[in-house]
C-alpha cells in the first residue's frame, strides 16, 4: 500500500471515459453478482426476512388496542387495515435497505478503499450496485412474508396500483437512502468513526420517516415539520402511496424525490471528488 | 470469590483505561447513543399525546420502562461487552486464549471487552429514571433500591439470555442470524407495554424470549413495591443465569480449537 501522506488522484482522471452502455454494464454485472451471491444462501434470507413477522405482530398488538380504546373506525383517515399494511410496507422498506455506510466507513478505516479507488469502476456507484443487488431480494423476501402475515391480520392488501406506484417510489426512496448512507460513509473521511451519524439517521427515519407511525398521527406542526424533511420521502412517501393509490399523490412522491435525490446525491457527488482527491493512505 | 471480583474488577478497569485512551471517539459514541435513544422515546411521546394512554399504560410508565431497559442493557452490555459477540469467539477459535488461563473461561470472555456506546444507554436511562421520578411526583430512597434491583435483574437476565442463544454454536455451528434475530426480538419486545400482549404472547415473554424480565416487569416493580413481582424477578434472573452457565459449560466440553494465529493487544 502506498506509504504514509502519499496522495492519490481521483479515480478515472485522464481516463478515457467509456461508452454508456460499456458504464452501464459494468454496474448491472456487479448488480447480478451481489443478487447470485445472495440466492446462494436461501436460509439466511428466509431468516432475515422472519423479522418481519416479530414488527408486523407487535404492532398489531399495539394498533389493535389503540384503535379499539379511541372506538373510532377510522385515526386520521385510517383503518386499522390500512395502517397495518402501511407499517408493512414501511418495514419491508426498512428492513431491506442496505446501510453501506458501515462497510465504506471499514474501508477508509483499513485502507482497503485503495484497492476499491483503482479498479474500473466509480466507488460510489459500485456500492449503489452491489447494495442493490441486496435490496431486491430483501425486499421480496420482506413483502413475501410480510404480506401474507398482515393478510392473516387484517385481510386482503390494497388493489394492484398501489403494488405498482411504491414499487417505483421504493427505487427512488433505495436512492435516496444510498445518498444518505454514501455521505455518512463518505465522512469517515474526515473524523472516521460515524456510528454515531448512523444511528441518528437510522432514527430520523424510524421516527420522522414514519416506520413506527404513520406521519398522518402526528400533530399537524410536526407533520408539516416531517413532510419538509427527506427522511418522509424514503419511508412515508411509498408506504403511503402503497394504501392510497392517486396519481396525484403518485406525481407529489415522485417530485420530492427527485428533488432531494438532486440535493443530496450532488452534495454526495461533490464530497466524494473532493475526499479521493485528498485521500491519504497510511500503512504498507 | 474475593478472588474473582478483584479479577473482574482489573478487567472492567483495564478497559476503562484504555477506552480512555481514544477520549473523543469514546464521548462521541456515548452521546450518540443518548441522542439515538431520546430520538426513539419520541415515538412514545408523539404516541401518548394523541391517545394518553394504552392498555393503563401511560408515558410516566414508559419512562420508567426506557429507565430500567436502558441503564440494564447499558450496564450489561458495557461490563459483558463480549456478551454480543460470543459466538464469533466460539467459532472462529477465539476462546483458546481463555481456556489457556486459569480463570473462569465465561465470565473472562464476558467482561474482557466493553462498548462505549453502552455507556450512553446506561447514562441516558438514569436519565430516564429521573425524569420518571420528576413526572410521577413520588420518590423514596426504597424506590432508587428497587430501581437498582430491577436494573440488575434486567442485566443478569440479558446477558443469561445472550450466553443461552450463542452457546447454540457449540453445537450448530454458525448461530450469527439466531443471534440477530434473538438479539433483536428480546430489545424490540422489552421496550413495548406488556399489556399489549395476549397469555399466549405473555407466556413466551416470561420464557422463549425473557423481555418481561428485562422490561415491564422491573419497570412495575420500580414503580410500586409487589412481593410477587420481586419473587418473579429474583426467580427469573437465577434460573436465566443458571441455565446460561450450564448450557454454556456443557457446549464448552464439544469446544473444537481453532488452528488461526490470535493476536492480543
Amino acid at each position: 500500500m502506498a506509504s504514509g501522506g502519499r496522495r492519490q488522484a481521483a479515480p478515472g482522471s485522464g481516463v478515457r471515459s467509456p461508452s454508456l452502455k460499456a458504464a452501464l454494464g459494468k454496474y448491472w454485472a456487479i448488480f447480478r453478482t451481489q443478487l447470485v451471491n445472495s440466492l446462494a444462501y436461501p436460509i439466511d434470507l428466509l431468516g432475515r426476512s422472519l423479522l418481519i413477522v416479530l414488527f408486523m405482530w407487535i404492532f398489531m398488538n399495539l394498533w389493535r388496542v389503540t384503535y379499539g380504546a379511541s372506538g373510532a373506525h377510522t385515526i386520521a383517515g385510517l383503518t386499522l387495515a390500512d395502517t397495518m399494511w402501511y407499517l408493512m410496507m414501511a418495514e419491508a422498506v426498512m428492513l431491506s435497505k442496505r446501510d453501506l455506510s458501515e462497510e465504506m466507513t471499514e474501508q477508509v478505516k483499513d485502507g482497503s478503499v485503495a484497492y476499491l479507488l483503482n479498479k474500473p469502476f466509480n466507488f460510489i456507484l459500485y456500492h449503489f450496485a452491489a447494495g442493490l443487488g441486496h435490496s431486491v431480494l430483501a425486499f421480496g423476501g420482506n413483502l413475501v412474508i410480510g404480506a401474507a402475515v398482515v393478510w392473516l391480520m387484517v385481510g386482503p392488501p390494497p388493489g394492484i396500483a398501489g403494488w405498482l406506484f411504491a414499487g417505483a417510489a421504493v427505487i427512488l426512496a433505495w436512492l435516496l437512502d444510498f445518498c444518505f448512507s454514501a455521505l455518512i460513509g463518505l465522512s469517515a473521511f474526515v473524523v472516521e468513526e460515524t456510528a454515531a451519524f448512523r444511528w441518528i439517521y437510522q432514527k430520523f427515519l424510524l421516527l420522522l420517516g414514519g416506520v413506527l407511525i404513520p406521519l398522518d398521527f402526528f400533530p399537524a406542526w410536526l407533520q408539516t415539520f416531517s413532510l419538509n424533511l427527506p427522511f418522509a420521502w424514503v419511508i412515508y412517501g411509498p408506504a403511503r402511496l402503497f394504501v392510497e393509490p392517486s396519481l396525484a399523490r403518485l406525481g407529489q412522491v415522485l417530485l420530492q424525490q427527485g428533488f432531494w435525490l438532486a440535493l443530496i446525491g450532488g452534495t454526495v457527488w461533490i464530497l466524494y471528488r473532493r475526499a479521493a482527491a485528498r485521500l491519504a493512505i497510511n500503512g504498507g | 470469590m474475593g478472588r474473582q471480583i478483584a479479577f473482574v474488577l482489573a478487567l472492567w478497569k483495564t478497559n476503562l483505561l484504555s477506552a480512555m485512551e481514544y477520549r473523543v471517539s469514546f464521548l462521541t459514541q456515548m452521546a450518540g447513543m443518548m441522542l439515538n435513544n431520546a430520538i426513539y422515546f419520541v415515538f412514545w411521546i408523539i404516541f401518548f399525546a394523541r391517545f394518553e394512554e394504552v392498555n393503563g399504560w401511560d408515558l410516566v410508565d414508559m419512562l420508567f420502562l426506557f429507565g430500567v431497559v436502558a441503564t440494564g442493557f447499558g450496564v450489561g452490555t458495557y461490563l459483558f461487552g463480549n456478551a454480543v459477540r460470543l459466538s464469533l469467539l466460539i467459532a472462529s477459535g477465539q476462546m483458546d486464549y481463555y481456556l489457556s488461563l486459569p480463570r473462569p473461561v465465561l465470565l473472562h470472555a464476558l467482561a474482557s471487552r466493553s462498548n462505549a456506546s453502552s455507556a450512553g444507554d446506561c447514562a441516558y436511562g438514569l436519565l430516564s429514571f429521573g425524569a420518571a421520578v420528576y413526572f410521577a411526583g413520588a420518590f423514596d430512597i426504597l424506590m432508587l433500591l428497587r430501581f437498582g434491583l430491577g436494573c440488575l435483574a434486567a442485566v443478569t437476565v440479558l446477558i443469561s439470555f445472550l450466553v443461552l442463544v450463542q452457546s447454540l454454536t457449540f453445537w450448530i455451528g454458525n448461530t450469527n442470524l439466531l443471534t440477530s434475530n434473538a438479539f433483536n426480538a428480546i430489545v424490540t419486545f422489552s421496550l413495548y407495554p406488556i399489556t399489549l400482549f395476549d397469555g399466549t404472547a405473555k407466556l413466551l415473554l416470561f420464557t422463549l424470549i425473557p423481555a418481561a424480565f428485562i422490561g415491564a416487569l422491573p419497570a412495575e416493580f420500580v414503580r410500586r413495591f409487589d412481593l410477587a413481582q420481586l419473587a418473579q424477578i429474583c426467580a427469573g434472573s437465577a434460573i436465566f443465569l443458571f441455565l446460561a452457565t450450564f448450557v454454556f459449560y456443557r457446549g464448552l466440553r464439544r469446544y473444537e480449537s481453532g488452528s488461526a494465529i490470535q493476536v492480543r493487544t
